[in-house]
């Protein structure tokens, strides 16, 4: 009995080492998260209580603890939960808010960015965390050629030249720029790191480590009790293969509207599993609570989902990304030849009639299995930018969507029009001077794509146009795409949130403005005005009137029709209903696939 | 008149008692499972109790899997075995032949299994369907309709049937596979949409148990659940 008190006696000693004990009072610049607060996204969220346990499942184990050299999500789940920036995305609406700054503002040339730190907030272990912290994350850290750091590239502004990083006094830090751009903002964000722990392991600050000691910081070895942060979660036990322990930081500076102190939750358990199959068996017996499933999971979760109390999540909001056919107005320049084709192909009635035959709601239910929503703009809907949104950030209605809704006969009329009729009489439309028309459509071999291209090959040849559908090896389609050599090319591309990163497909002269790269030296009035809008909406700090900017832009480009927007897989995820506030976002995984950050919000219903 | 009345207010209280018992019988899920006769309501009933019989020792379980007095008594003991020892991820760790292989023995957890395994090349109803319309195992024929339950359901993004046509599938579908699939939507909407008592599901049980054993089916599993709340 006397070992048994001893051993309890050293574990609260362990335990006091790793944590300070937290505020006395809820300090006077708390961030203090709006749940259940009308007029607000989170007005639907529960306020919650403290205590329990939320267990999850993860694949692989983490390979680090240090968040500025990780380069994999299985490392970054942990370590996003561990620190976080001056600004975040916000958790429901993905805009972009001040976190561990309380607020910031922008000179009046565009050019000085200041933030406010929250003042009186402490790292995880109790020591102060101020400007000194900032500084040394972003220029010894994030900007430091000796640190192999992830985040460095994203710091770069168009002239080629870093943002300066100064400390104003305690609380205060200013970013100046040499040329205005917002979307810097996402970058500026980075996590802050504990220069108290840190800074010993940095070249430039200690010359007695040798140059890249940084990189080997915060390894798997180190002993977790060195591990600080400023996030809602600290690592506070790893046992290889089996599971990862984060409890709750108490000095994180999250509250809700009650004054409870944020996360809900003690613990996280991540518990480390062969694969995604076995998470879902751990599911299914109820040893983790939360689980990113995947569609063929569905008619298995669904009839088990009343009894064992749980939700399938089979939510309407699209995954990150952009899925499309692009018309090649291009076709046969380079070698001289579909002069015609070419022709027909730039005119956009033309291009019209062919976004008329997209049968997306069977593409919908055929392809993705119902599991699949619409996409008309070349942006990410998750994105705050989004023009199917009201405002920035806010809801989607899609009030000002563009929308060709699925019409064969407006499509064969157009084509009518276009004098895209049969001339010779064998079945088939014809160009407008009656040579044959036929339409080249390839794809690589993509599930998913090739039954899109199926579906679109069929809805062709029923308004009676030659569509003649290969599958292609993807080097060859890449090929094809850079080339300009292609016809119609199925194809994706990854999205994100700002616009501006989608430069080099939507500028005349972008790398990728596959659809037309003749107009870089050629470009016509919507070309010009849709470079303008992606210039002007990252040289204003206004996030609305950036937000009106980028759709115009969006709307332009959908009306365009050089890429032909089609449909995109839809988020799913399951939770136990005891896990409160889980129904307004995934705790694990968000529809990017990257970190969902809504733990710190859920809570523990039976508690 | 005074022993009248005496006589009188104890039989009342008889009656009472009386009535008390037989409405604690009918949620005593414990005396359910060891007593009653009737296949699916046991099995209901065995179904609720596997929880309480894992605190039982292997060797008490296995006994009563072999030889315990009633449908529902053998199925508890029988799905307690299955978790405590551990069959699932045993299961789950097989290749497909050797799944195959027990399913054709008769082993429904390794038909189960085999279905898991390969979820994903059942992705639509359709598949599942043309795979029922040629099965020629029972246990696998009985798995897909498990699965295709999933895409029955009326929340279900493909495939969704209305609870009357689940009703009329369960009771007439052509086949087993698909009589299950229908048995195993039906439970899920009931679980959910609750609308009946246990004893109007016992009564219901009664009036479908010999013509109808999917939708039988479909209801023991209904009363399991309920019977599990009552725990």
């Amino acid at each position: 009995m006397k070992n048994v008190l001893i051993l309890a006696g050293l574990l609260l000693v362990s335990s006091l080492a790793v944590f300070g004990q937290g505020y006395d009072a809820m300090p006077a610049d708390a961030h203090v998260i709006p749940i259940g607060v009308d007029g607000t996204a989170y007005a639907d969220l529960e306020l919650g209580v403290q205590g329990g346990t939320l267990n999850i499942a993860n694949i692989e184990d983490p390979k680090a603890w240090n968040n500025h050299t990780a380069h994999e999500t299985s490392t970054t789940w942990f370590t996003y939960r561990m620190h976080k920036g001056l600004v975040a995305l916000d958790h429901i609406t993905g805009a972009i808010v001040p976190d561990f700054a309380k607020s910031y503002e922008i000179s009046e040339d565009g050019l000085v960015l200041t933030f406010h730190l929250r003042e009186g907030i402490k790292w995880s272990d109790g020591t102060p965390l101020t400007a000194d912290d900032v500084l040394f994350t972003y220029n010894d850290v994030v900007l430091n050629e000796d640190v192999d750091c992830n985040s460095r590239d994203g710091q770069l502004l168009p002239d080629g030249t870093y943002p300066i990083c100064e400390k104003v006094d305690d609380y205060t830090v200013t970013f100046t720029l040499s040329t205005i751009f917002r979307p810097i903002l996402n970058s500026i964000g980075v996590n802050i790191m504990p220069k108290h722990k840190l800074a010993q392991y940095v070249h430039k600050l200690n010359p007695d480590v040798p140059a890249g000691t940084f990189n080997e910081t915060w390894t798997l070895e180190t002993p977790l009790d060195e591990l600080v942060g400023n996030g809602p979660w600290i690592v506070t036990d790893y046992q290889v293969n089996v599971s990862v322990t984060m409890e709750r930081n108490p000095y994180y500076y999250g509250y809700d509207p009650a004054g409870t102190q944020l996360p809900y939750y003690d613990k996280i358990v991540s518990h480390i599993v062969a694969n995604q199959d076995v998470s879902m068996l751990k599911f299914r017996n109820g040893e983790v609570d939360v689980y990113g499933l995947r569609p063929e999971d569905i008619p298995i979760l669904l009839p088990e989902s009343a009894s064992k109390d749980f939700s399938v999540m089979i939510t309407d909001l699209a995954t990150y990304g952009t899925t499309w056919f692009l018309i090649n107005q291009d076709v046969g320049l380079a070698d001289g030849t579909d002069d015609e084709k070419r022709e027909l192909y730039r005119t956009v009635e033309f291009r019209e009639a062919l976004a008329h035959l997209i049968d997306k709601d069977t593409m919908i239910q055929n392809v993705l299995n119902g599991l699949g929503a619409p996409q008309w703009g070349p942006l990410s809907v998750p994105s705050p930018f989004y023009a199917g949104r009201d405002y920035y950030g806010g809801p989607i209605t899609e009030t000002d969507a563009v929308i060709f809704e699925y019409d064969p006969a407006l499509a064969a009329s157009k084509l009518d029009d276009l004098g895209v009729v049969d001339a010779d009489g064998d079945g088939w439309r014809d160009l407008p001077s009656g040579a044959p028309l036929t339409i080249e459509l390839n794809t690589n071999d993509n599930t998913l794509r090739v039954g899109y291209c199926l579906i679109l090959q069929d809805d062709f040849r029923a308004v009676d146009l030659n569509c003649n559908f290969q599958v292609v090896d993807f080097n060859t389609l890449v090929g094809q795409l850079f080339s300009s050599t292609g016809d119609l090319i199925y194809l994706g591309l990854t999205g994100g949130d700002e616009p501006n990163s989608g430069s080099n497909v939507y500028n005349s002269c972008g790398s990728l403005h596959a659809y037309r790269y003749s107009a870089c030296e050629d470009p016509d009035e919507v070309d010009l005005r849709i470079d303008e809008l992606l210039g002007l909406g990252a040289n204003t700090f206004d996030l609305d009137e950036a937000f009106e900017y980028y759709k115009e832009y969006q709307q332009l480009l959908a009306h365009q029709l050089g890429y032909v927007y089609t449909v995109l897989r839809t988020f799913q995820y399951a939770h136990y209903n005891y896990v409160g506030n889980a129904q307004a976002a995934s705790p694990i995984s968000t529809p990017g696939g990257n970190n969902g950050l809504l733990t710190e919000l859920c809570f523990d219903r039976r508690i | 008149m005074k022993r009248n009345g005496l006589r009188a207010l104890g039989l009342a209280t008889c009656a009472v008692v009386l009535v008390s018992l037989i409405g604690f019988a009918a949620v005593d899920v414990a005396s359910i499972v060891e007593n009653e006769l009737i296949e699916e309501i046991s099995k209901a009933a065995g179904l609720a109790l596997v929880g309480d019989y894992t605190l039982k020792t292997l060797e008490e379980l296995e006994e009563l899997a072999a030889t315990g007095r009633t449908p529902g008594v053998r199925l508890a003991a029988d799905r307690a075995l299955f978790v405590l020892n551990e069959k699932q991820m045993e299961l789950f760790a097989m290749d497909d032949d050797a799944l195959l292989a027990l399913a054709e023995a008769g082993d429904q957890d390794a038909a189960d299994m085999w279905f898991f395994h390969n979820r994903s090349s059942f992705t639509r109803p359709e598949l599942v369907e043309e795979y029922i319309a040629t099965a020629e195992v029972e246990t696998l024929e009985i798995a897909a309709g498990k699965l295709l339950g999933g895409f029955y359901i009326p929340s279900s993004p493909i495939g969704a049937k209305t609870e009357d046509e689940l009703v009329e599938l369960a009771k007439n579908g052509e086949s087993l596979g698909l009589r299950v699939a229908a048995a195993t939507a039906l439970t899920a909407i009931w679980i959910m949409d609750q609308p009946l008592t246990i004893d109007q599901i016992r009564k219901e049980i009664l009036s479908v148990t010999l013509v109808y054993p999917e939708l039988a089916l479909a209801y023991q599993g209904y009363l399991a659940y309920q019977f599990s709340l009552e725990l």
